[in-house]
C-alpha cells in the first residue's frame, strides 16, 4: 500500500496547513476565481432588464466592442491618463523624496503636509478640484483673467480635459510615491554617498550614480503599482465628468464605460466583456514590465 | 497569561459579531426585507426630490394619523433613483411605493414590477381615474389593460426673467403677446458685449424645459401621435432647433462649455441670465434663493408668430407600488390616500407641485405671491404631454447627445435631426 | 556656502509644493463658509467670506445624518480590518512555513487574484450579495474584503523573512502548530500587522464604486459613497458641498495626524521587497 504521507509529522502539517489556509483560499474562491469564471461566461451573452432573460449570443459582444469607437477612445483616454500620471507623479515625488530625505527642517511638517490629499475623502478632492477648475467661477480662471489671460475650459475642452484630470491625480498620489521612496533612500547605505563625495563626484552624478540605480527596486514597484492603478481610473471621472460636458468621450475610462454599461445602461454582459479587455490590458503590460525589469531594474 | 488572550479573542469576534448584527438589524428596520415578517407596518416610500420631501413629509403624516400605518420617505437623486430601483426590482426588495416616470414606465411594466392597481382603483370611491388628465392616465396604463400607477402632479413651463436687467436695458416685461421672435430681440438687447450678462440660457441636458417647447410652438413634434414614427425630421422641428441653437451661435447666450459646467438656474441665481425657461418644479429651489426672491419673475411661454401657438409640455409622475410588496393593501391606503382629492388638495397647499386632480392646483400659487406662479397654471391650456415610448430613454439620450454637437455648433440642425429621427424610427420599429 | 544655498533651494521648492497641496484643501474651507451668491460672483470675485457663516454647515448636518455615516464608515472599515487580520494572517503563515501538499497550487490562486483588476470580480459578487440579501448592509459591503490576497501576500514576505530556527525552539517547549504562530510568530511581525491594518483601512476608506453599487440606502452608506451622491443632490450649491466635504475629511485628517508614524511605516513597509 502506497502511504499518502513519509510520517505522522507531515500528515499533520498537512492537515494545519490547509486548515490555516482553508478561509483565505474559500475566500479566494468564492470572492475571486468564481467571479472571473462568471465574468468571462456573462461576457457572452446579453443581459436583460431586471436579470431576467439572458440571451447567449456568443462573441457579439467582443463584435461589438471592437467596433465600439468609444471603446477604442476610452482605451486611449486611460493610456493618456496614465502616461501624465505616472511619470509625473513618480518624478515629482522622487524629487521631494529626495529632498526631505535631507534632514531638513520641519521634515514632519512638509511629510505630513505632502501626505494629506491621500487621507481626503476622494469625492471631497474631486468637488474641490471640479469648482477650481469650473469655467465660469473657479479659481484658476480668476487668476487668469486677474493676470490679463483668456478662461480656459480646463475640463470641458475636449483637448485638454484628460491633462488636468490626470492633474488632479498626480496632486492625490504624490505623497503616497515619496513615502514609498523615502522608505527606499532610506535603505541606502550613508557611505557610498561619502566614497563618492570623497572620489569628487557633485550632487547630481550621485543621483544618478548610487540614488538611482538603488532606488530602482523600490521605483519599479511603485512603476508598476501605478500603472494599474491608472488604467483602472474611475472615482475621478465619476466625479468630475458630467453626462453633457463635451469632453466626456475624451475622458471616459476604460472603467466608468464599464460601470455605464453594467450599472446604469443594464447591459452586464457588454459590461463583462469591456472588462475582459481591460484585464488583457494589464497582464500584457504587467508582462512587458516584468521582461524589461531585467533591463534596468538594479537588485543587490 | 493565556485566559486573557482567550478572553481578548473572544471579545473580538463578539465585537465583529455585534458589528455584523447591528448592521443587519438597522436595516431590517427601514426595509421590508426580513422574509419572515408578518406584517411589518412601516411602508418605505421612495422619491428622487428632495425639495418634496417636507410637503410630502406632512401629507403622510395625515395619513399615519388616519390609517395608524407609518410610512418613512427616502430621497435617492434622481441619477441614482433608477439604478436604485432596478437593483431593488432584480433582488426582489423594491421599495413599497415610489414615483413612477413616463420614462421608465414601460419597462417596469413589461417585466410586472408594478402592482397590478387597476381593480383597487375600480372597487375604490376616492379614485375617479376621469379627474386626472388623460394623457397622464394613460401614460401609466399599460396596453389597456392595466393601470400601474395613479396621477400624482403636472408640471408646466414657464418664463422666468430678472426685472432687475430688465429695468436696467428700459425694455418692457414679457407680457401674453410675446412671440419667439420677441424673445430673441429681447435676448439681444439683454446681452452685454463684456459678457457679464446674457440674454437666455438653453438648457441643453433636458428637453421638456429646453427646446421641446420651442419644436411644439413652432408646428413641429417630436414623435407621431401613434408613437410609430420620429417626427424629429419635420422642417417645423428643424426650424425650432435652428432657433434655439441661434442664441449661442448668435453669442446671446453663454457658449456650451460653461453651460455644461454650470447650470442654467445656478446662472440665474447669480446674475447672469437674463432669461430662461424652467419647469415647475424648479419653484421651491428657485424661490429659496434670496437674489431670484427680489430679482425675478415669472411670464407666459412665448408664443410662435407664425402659428399663433403657445406651447408647454407637460408631464406627470404616478405613484407606483411594487408588485412583491409584503404590504399591497397597506401600498394601496397609502397611494389612494396621496391621490384623492383630499391628498391632491394638500399637495398643491403646501406648494409641493401643482396637483394632478383636476381643480385642486389652483392653491399652489399662494406659497410664493411674491411672483407670477399664475403662469404655470395658466400654461395648463396649452399642453403637449412629454413625447414617450416604449423605447424613451434610449433615444431621448441619443437625442440628447445628438444636440450638444448642434449647441458647439459642429454640426447642423439639420443633420442632427436627421440622425435622430432614423435612429428613432428604428427603435420604434422594434416596439 | 555650497550647502546654505542648497538647504534655502531646497526649502523654497518644499514650501512652493506644500502650498499647491494645500490650496485646493484652504479653498475647500473657504467656500464653505461663503454664501451661495458669493461663490458664483464674479465683479468683484470673492476670495474670503465677508461673514463666517455656519449656514451651509448647519443645512448639511440636517440633510445628513453625519453621526449614522461615520458609524457606518467605521463598522464597515473595522469589519474589514479584522477580517482581513484573521484570514491572512494565518494563511501566510502557512504559505511562509508550513509544507503541504498543494500548497504551491493554493499559493497560485493569491498570485492570480493580485493580478486582476478588481473590476472583474464586481458584478457576479453584487449578484452574490444580492442572492444573500445582503444589499444595504454592512456585511454587504465588507464582502469583497473577506480575504485578502495582498494581505496575504505581504504578511508571507514579511515570515518568510524570520529565523528558521524559531519554530524549532517552539517545537522543543512543546508547542503545537497553532501555538507556535500564535504566541511565537505572530508576534514577530506586528509592524506588518499594523502595516495592513492601516492599508487595508485607507483603502476601505476611499473604494467608491463598491459602496455606490451594493448600496442605495443612507442608513448603511459610508461616508465616501454617500459624499459622491451628494453631487447629485446639491448641484452648484457650492458652500454645502464644501462643507460636506470638510465635515467628511476631518475625521480621517485628524486620525492621520495622531498616527501619523503608523501610516507612514505602514505605507512604507507595503511598498517592501517585492
Amino acid at each position: 500500500m502506497k502511504k499518502l504521507f513519509a510520517s505522522k509529522a507531515e500528515k499533520n502539517e498537512f492537515i494545519s496547513g490547509w486548515l490555516f489556509i482553508l478561509p483565505t483560499v474559500v475566500g479566494l474562491v468564492v470572492l475571486n476565481i468564481i467571479p472571473l469564471i462568471k465574468t468571462i461566461y456573462e461576457s457572452f451573452f446579453k443581459t436583460g432588464a431586471f436579470g431576467k432573460g439572458n440571451v447567449f449570443i456568443g462573441l457579439d459582444n467582443y463584435r461589438r466592442l471592437f467596433t465600439d469607437e468609444e471603446v477604442w477612445q476610452a482605451l486611449i483616454n486611460t493610456f493618456k491618463y496614465a502616461i501624465i500620471e505616472v511619470p509625473l507623479s513618480i518624478i515629482i515625488a522622487m524629487f521631494i523624496a529626495v529632498l526631505l530625505n535631507k534632514k531638513v527642517k520641519g521634515r514632519t511638517v512638509y511629510r505630513t503636509i505632502y501626505f494629506l490629499p491621500m487621507v481626503a475623502a476622494p469625492a471631497a478632492v474631486a468637488m474641490v478640484w471640479r469648482w477650481l477648475y469650473n469655467n465660469e467661477f473657479g479659481l484658476l480662471n480668476y487668476i487668469r483673467r486677474v493676470v490679463g489671460q483668456n478662461p480656459v475650459n480646463w475640463i470641458s475642452d475636449p483637448k485638454i480635459a484628460i491633462i488636468f484630470l490626470a492633474l488632479v491625480g498626480v496632486w492625490s498620489v504624490i505623497g503616497y510615491n515619496m513615502i514609498l521612496f523615502l522608505a527606499g533612500l532610506q535603505e541606502i547605505p550613508k557611505d557610498y554617498y561619502e566614497a563618492a563625495t570623497i572620489d569628487g563626484a557633485g550632487n547630481i552624478r550621485k543621483f544618478f550614480n548610487i540614488t538611482l540605480p538603488l532606488i530602482s527596486p523600490t521605483m519599479f514597484f511603485v512603476v508598476v503599482t501605478r500603472i494599474i492603478a491608472a488604467l483602472q481610473m474611475f472615482d475621478v471621472i465619476y466625479m468630475m465628468i458630467d453626462k453633457s460636458n463635451p469632453a466626456l468621450k475624451k475622458t471616459q475610462s476604460l472603467v466608468y464605460l464599464f460601470y455605464k454599461h453594467s450599472f446604469i445602461q443594464s447591459e452586464k454582459g457588454y459590461g463583462a466583456a469591456i472588462v475582459m479587455l481591460l484585464l488583457v490590458v494589464i497582464l500584457l503590460i504587467t508582462a512587458l514590465q516584468m521582461y524589461a525589469q531585467k533591463k534596468w531594474v538594479h537588485y543587490e | 497569561m493565556r485566559i486573557k488572550k482567550i478572553l481578548s479573542m473572544t471579545l473580538l469576534v463578539t465585537i465583529m459579531l455585534t458589528f455584523a448584527a447591528c448592521g443587519g438589524k438597522n436595516t431590517a428596520d427601514r426595509t421590508v426585507k426580513d422574509n419572515n415578517s408578518g406584517s411589518n407596518d412601516k411602508l418605505v416610500v421612495a422619491i428622487w426630490d428632495k425639495n418634496q420631501l417636507n410637503g410630502l413629509e406632512e401629507i403622510i403624516d395625515g395619513f399615519t394619523k388616519e390609517t395608524g400605518i407609518e410610512a418613512d420617505i427616502q430621497v435617492t437623486p434622481w441619477d441614482q433613483y433608477w439604478t436604485m430601483l432596478e437593483a431593488g426590482a432584480t433582488g426582489g426588495q423594491l421599495p413599497d411605493v415610489f414615483w413612477m416616470h413616463s420614462n421608465e414606465i414601460a419597462k417596469y411594466a413589461e417585466y410586472e414590477m408594478l402592482l397590478d392597481l387597476t381593480d383597487r382603483i375600480n372597487s375604490s370611491d376616492k379614485i375617479d381615474l376621469s379627474k386626472y388628465p388623460k394623457d397622464i392616465v394613460d401614460l401609466y396604463n399599460w396596453n389597456n389593460e392595466k393601470q400601474y400607477a395613479v396621477p400624482k402632479d403636472i408640471d408646466t413651463i414657464a418664463l422666468w426673467y430678472n426685472k432687475t436687467m430688465f429695468d436696467e436695458a428700459g425694455l418692457a416685461y414679457p407680457n401674453e403677446d410675446w412671440t419667439w421672435d420677441d424673445f430673441k430681440e429681447a435676448a439681444k438687447k439683454l446681452t452685454k458685449s463684456d459678457g457679464s450678462q446674457y440674454g437666455y440660457a438653453l438648457n441643453p441636458g433636458n428637453n421638456q424645459d429646453g427646446w421641446y417647447n420651442m419644436i411644439y410652438s413652432m408646428g413641429g413634434a417630436v414623435i407621431s401621435d401613434d408613437k410609430k414614427t420620429s417626427k424629429m425630421d419635420d422642417t417645423n422641428t428643424i426650424k425650432a432647433i435652428e432657433f434655439a441653437a441661434s442664441f449661442i451661435k448668435e453669442g446671446y447666450s453663454p457658449n456650451y462649455e460653461v453651460l455644461s459646467e454650470n447650470s442654467v438656474d445656478s446662472l440665474f441665481k447669480s446674475g447672469k441670465i437674463a432669461m430662461v425657461i424652467l419647469g415647475s418644479w424648479m419653484v421651491n429651489d428657485f424661490m429659496s434663493n434670496d437674489y431670484v426672491k427680489t430679482n425675478a419673475d415669472v411670464a407666459l411661454l412665448p408664443k410662435d408668430a407664425f402659428t399663433g401657438r403657445r406651447i408647454s409640455l407637460y408631464n406627470g409622475l404616478g405613484w407606483a407600488a411594487s408588485a412583491n410588496t409584503k404590504n399591497p393593501d397597506n401600498a394601496w391606503k397609502l397611494i389612494e390616500y396621496l391621490c384623492s382629492k383630499e391628498g391632491q388638495q394638500k399637495q398643491a397647499d403646501l406648494g409641493v407641485t401643482m396637483s394632478a386632480y383636476e381643480g385642486t392646483s389652483d392653491n399652489w400659487k399662494n406659497l410664493y405671491p411674491e411672483v407670477n406662479l399664475q403662469a404655470y397654471l395658466d400654461m395648463k391650456e396649452n399642453i403637449v404631454i412629454r413625447p414617450y415610448s416604449k423605447s424613451t430613454v434610449i433615444w431621448e439620450n441619443y437625442a440628447t447627445e445628438k444636440l450638444v454637437d448642434v449647441w458647439r455648433g459642429i454640426i447642423t440642425a439639420e443633420e442632427a435631426c436627421k440622425s435622430i429621427a432614423s435612429r428613432m424610427n428604428e427603435l420604434l420599429k422594434q416596439e | 556656502m555650497d550647502k546654505r544655498e542648497n538647504k534655502l533651494s531646497s526649502h523654497i521648492l518644499l514650501i512652493i509644493g506644500a502650498i499647491i497641496m494645500l490650496v485646493p484643501f484652504v479653498w475647500m474651507i473657504l467656500t464653505s463658509f461663503k454664501t451661495i451668491t458669493e461663490t458664483t460672483q464674479l465683479d468683484p470675485f470673492v476670495i474670503f467670506p465677508s461673514k463666517w457663516r455656519f449656514d451651509a454647515y448647519k443645512s448639511v448636518i440636517k440633510q445628513m445624518n453625519f453621526l449614522l455615516l461615520y458609524w457606518n464608515t467605521i463598522k464597515f472599515i473595522i469589519l474589514r480590518v479584522l477580517f482581513a487580520l484573521a484570514t491572512a494572517t494565518i494563511a501566510a503563515y502557512a504559505f511562509a512555513r508550513l509544507n503541504f501538499k498543494g500548497k504551491n497550487m493554493a499559493f497560485s490562486l493569491v498570485l492570480i487574484q493580485m493580478m486582476i483588476p478588481s473590476q472583474i470580480f464586481i458584478i457576479p459578487q453584487y449578484q452574490m450579495v444580492s442572492k444573500l440579501g445582503l444589499l444595504n448592509t454592512t456585511l454587504g459591503l465588507v464582502f469583497p474584503g473577506i480575504v485578502t490576497a495582498f494581505g496575504t501576500f505581504l504578511l508571507r514576505q514579511a515570515f518568510m523573512g524570520l529565523p528558521k530556527e524559531l519554530e524549532e525552539a517552539a517545537k522543543l517547549d512543546g508547542c503545537n502548530t497553532f501555538q507556535t504562530f500564535y504566541y511565537v510568530m505572530l508576534p514577530l511581525v506586528k509592524s506588518s500587522l499594523v502595516s495592513l491594518g492601516i492599508f487595508t483601512a485607507l483603502f476601505a476608506f476611499k473604494d467608491l464604486m463598491w459602496p455606490l453599487i451594493v448600496n442605495t440606502e443612507q442608513s448603511t452608506m459610508p461616508l465616501a459613497a454617500a459624499l459622491a451622491k451628494l453631487q447629485g443632490q446639491y448641484g452648484s450649491n457650492y458652500p454645502e458641498l464644501m462643507a460636506a466635504s470638510v465635515i467628511s475629511c476631518i475625521p480621517m485628517i485628524i486620525i492621520y495626524i495622531i498616527f501619523q508614524r503608523q501610516f507612514v511605516e505602514g505605507i512604507a513597509k507595503s511598498g517592501g521587497k517585492l
